[in-house]
């Protein structure tokens, strides 16, 4: 069953990806990520002295700055730079540099939906253009449940408004490895299939939700292919003097 | 958050003897001459109002955005002009979220200054319905990435962005002629704003010794110089603002050279940005001709049978 989507994509297809890296001077890491019209801006200053406040001095604190477009801040980009603090805490090795903290600053240049995931995505390139230590990469989707239908990949803005319910969903990426097979996996499973930050809205049954994951799932070794083919691209031919 | 000893970035001693030395031959360390302005590269988003700006190493992006509100009592005919600046923390890592900081609040009114007391958008054509309904345009400001010299920067991002920008059209209806239609660019063509001149602002940065001059500094240049000044022309040769903040004390001499070099900069550049509005405007009517979606994206496969 064929959904009709507005720009002819089929159900399972994500928009034209494109992302650079090192696009800023001051920042110590930066880079900007696109998926159709949607496009994010991330620099990262760190690690900087000292902790905030309430963070554990033993540890790295990682600091997340959300600037939208046009307005005041409010609810709802605070609950992004929540999100996004403890999707990066969780794959940053935070043990590495105790007692600093590290800013990661994200700018939407334009929202046509999936704003998270490739704030996400582009926040991830961008502590790789810093030199940040992190265990993996992460890899962010955006899966949508429509009224009728099958599981999209993707959405624009205009179809985000008019789905059922949608999920973003962060997977680690995929791993290639020099050790040997099954030391990075968790209980049998290999570690590309865990799930790393899972945000809904709206009302989806448990089988749509798990039809999610394994579209989302499929999805990110799509992503994660993309992404290790352009650092390695860009770390080839990019010298950093002066 | 406080400012924390790693924010604060200090220019060492050495760097800044070199500079003045260089500068007393009339070399400037990025191999520009004294009254030379960085490259300009003006470039614009997919919507309309969009723009950035990239001035050497300083990046700006300016977003205009209209809504439909109530006049002030004073001015019932007149629509509103705004302009909010935001030193990102991205831009530099002296920056702090939060507050704009004196800095901010000084790029702003500059900006406002030249736009709103020259005249240079007509707010009069603002007005929808007298004393009921004016558009308000507001142009958001953010600082990407600061290489020196932000004012020139967002001032032509800002004049860029405002020039590109299309409002929707609206219409007076209801049973009296009270109500506003306002009619979704699908139906309607959405207007551009009248922008009678565009100001441009111009920064000239003095030394301790008189003979040093030199237009659109950098950082490091900033943390060197004694004294500023903006002066804000037209193409037409008229002066919209001036504004020197305290700093180093110049003579007259000076001043009127200043205005004469900021005139000439100013109609290349004003040249400058038309032309990438007249690309951008080409552009945007050949979308409107509709294609056939040409965009391939990533092709995820679902997994065979498990």
């Amino acid at each position: 069953m064929e959904v009709d989507r507005e720009d002819g994509r089929s159900q399972n297809q994500l928009r034209p990806l494109a992302c650079s890296r090192n696009i800023l001077h001051r920042a110590h890491g930066s880079a900007s990520w696109s998926q159709g019209d949607t496009k994010v801006l991330a620099a990262v200053y760190g690690p900087k002295a000292g902790t905030k406040k309430n963070e554990n001095p033993e540890k790295a604190c990682i600091e997340v700055i959300w600037k939208p477009k046009t307005g005041q801040i409010g609810k709802l980009e605070k609950e992004y730079e929540m999100i996004l603090k403890r999707t990066l805490q969780s794959i940053c090795i935070l043990t590495v540099n105790p007692n600093t903290t590290t800013s990661v600053i994200i700018q939407v240049v334009n929202d046509d939906g999936a704003l998270l995931p490739s704030a996400i995505n582009a926040a991830c390139m961008a502590l790789v253009d810093a030199g940040i230590p992190m265990r993996h990469l992460a890899v962010s989707i955006c899966c949508c449940v429509p009224r009728s239908g099958l599981v999209i990949l993707d959405p624009t803005k205009l179809e985000e408004q008019n789905m059922k319910a949608f999920a973003y969903l962060v997977f680690p990426n995929s791993v290639h490895s020099v050790l040997p097979e099954g030391s990075l996996s968790v209980q049998g499973e290999p570690i590309e299939n865990g799930v790393i930050t899972s945000v809904t809205h709206g009302v989806m049954s448990v089988d749509d939700y798990f039809f999610c994951l394994e579209r989302g799932r499929a999805a990110s070794t799509k992503l994660s292919d993309f992404l290790r083919r352009n650092l390695q691209h860009q770390s080839t031919d990019s010298s950093k003097a002066g | 958050m406080e400012g924390r000893l790693a924010n604060a970035w200090r220019l060492t001693v050495n760097d800044k003897n070199f500079i003045k030395t260089a500068l007393l031959s009339e070399i400037r360390i990025d191999g520009r001459k004294p009254f030379e302005y960085r490259k300009i590269s003006i470039k614009f988003g997919r919507e309309d109002g969009s723009s950035e700006v990239q001035l050497g190493q300083t990046r700006v992006i300016s977003i205009v955005t209209a809504q439909l509100v109530q006049p002030y009592r004073d001015r019932p005919k007149e629509g509103m002009l705004s302009i909010f600046t935001e030193f990102s923390p991205m831009a530099d890592p002296s920056f702090e979220p939060g507050r704009p900081g004196e800095l901010a609040v000084e790029l702003g009114r500059i900006i406002d200054r030249g736009l709103r007391e020259s005249r240079a958008v007509d707010t009069e054509s603002l007005c929808i319905l007298a004393g009921k309904f004016v558009w308000a345009v507001r142009i958001d400001i953010h600082i990407l990435d600061n290489g020196g010299n932000l004012v020139d920067a967002a001032n032509i991002a800002a004049l860029a962005s405002l020039l590109t920008f299309r409002r929707p059209e609206c219409s007076l209806g209801g049973e009296d002629g009270q109500e506003v239609i306002v009619h979704p660019p699908e139906i309607r063509e959405p207007l551009p704003l009248m922008v009678h001149h565009l100001p441009i602002a111009i920064t000239f940065g003095f030394f301790n010794n008189e003979s040093i001059l030199l237009i659109d500094p950098t950082h490091n240049e900033e943390a060197v110089m004694n004294g500023r000044m903006t002066t804000t022309v037209n193409a037409n040769g008229d002066i919209c603002a001036i504004q020197k903040g305290g700093g180093e004390g110049v003579p007259q001499r000076v001043i009127m050279q200043c205005l004469q070099l900021a005139t000439s900069k100013a109609a290349s550049i004003t040249k400058q940005i038309k032309d990438a509005v007249e690309a951008f405007n080409t552009e945007r009517a050949l979308r409107k001709i509709k294609r056939h979606p040409t965009s391939t994206g990533v092709d995820v496969r679902e997994k065979q049978n498990q």
